[in-house]
């Protein structure tokens, strides 16, 4: 499989250390739950989901979640996150049928 | 003796397709891969410890939803969020879903203030549920109804 589109928002985008900002992951996924019916065929399609996403700072995880089909598909997972410093900051997710993929961004605090 | 071992036979087949047939009938019911009801999911979640309801924690939701598909939630908790109180875990449930759990947050005092947002879908009209859980073993709760025009599952 080819790299689904993701994308890391950070709102706001200009923030100094110790501010507190919304972090928002976006992903092109699916997100099937196993019951849809493939229109033209009649086949079912099964079930395909995001079932673990990683929020991780420096390469220590702040926030984990566990998921299931019942999100909407291109799912947006935010939270908030208390900036540190300067480092990188990288999700990873991991669906239902062994696609792990990742998507990172600089945080770069002003001041 | 060759009859009566074949007619034995036949009778424990019998039984035994009887007693598989209706859990297979079961299994190949039309739903999700992962069912469960309500209050067994809230069981799991809490080991049968007490939740109460509180005003602490905020859902936001539309109270109509057009779209069972798309429906956007917000919950928000009033938190410190230092080491030695903070927000552990925030479990988002669709009270009448195929599958009632949506997703398990796990928080840490690094995110600084305790928030989840996300897109979720709805089969029906329900009641969506946000169950907080505090580090220091509290359960807490928040719902509200969603108006479902049009279902979002399937």
């Amino acid at each position: 499989m080819g790299k689904r589109k993701s994308l890391i928002k950070i709102k706001p985008k200009k923030y100094k250390t110790g501010e507190i900002v919304k972090v928002s992951f976006m992903v092109m996924h699916p997100m099937d739950t196993g019951t849809g019916k493939n229109k033209k065929t009649g086949e079912i399609i099964p079930a395909h989901y995001i079932n673990e996403v990683k929020f991780l700072f420096n390469g220590k995880p702040f926030t984990t979640m566990k998921t299931w089909e019942t999100l909407s598909a291109n799912p947006v997972f935010s939270v908030n996150f208390k900036v540190p410093g300067k480092g990188e900051l990288k999700v990873v997710y991991t669906d239902n049928q062994g696609e792990v993929n990742e998507s990172s961004k600089k945080i770069k605090p002003k001041g | 003796m060759q009859r009566r071992s074949f007619l034995r036979g036949i009778g424990i087949a019998a039984a035994a397709s009887a007693v598989v047939t209706p859990t297979m009938v079961m299994g190949a019911a039309p739903k999700g891969p992962n069912t469960l009801g309500y209050e067994a999911a809230v069981k799991a979640i809490t080991g049968g410890k007490k939740v109460t309801a509180s005003s602490k924690v905020h859902m936001k939701a539309p109270e109509i939803a057009e779209n069972g598909a798309v429906v956007p939630i917000t919950v928000t908790v009033d938190s410190p969020m230092t080491d030695a109180d903070y927000v552990k875990a925030i479990h988002i449930l669709a009270s009448k879903n195929g599958n009632v759990r949506c997703a398990d947050v796990m928080l840490t005092p690094a995110n600084g203030a305790a928030m989840f947002a996300a897109r979720i879908k709805l089969g029906t009209s329900q009641d969506v549920v946000a169950l907080v859980e505090t580090s220091t073993g509290e359960f807490l709760t928040a719902s509200q109804n969603v108006k479902v025009t049009i279902g979002g599952c399937g």
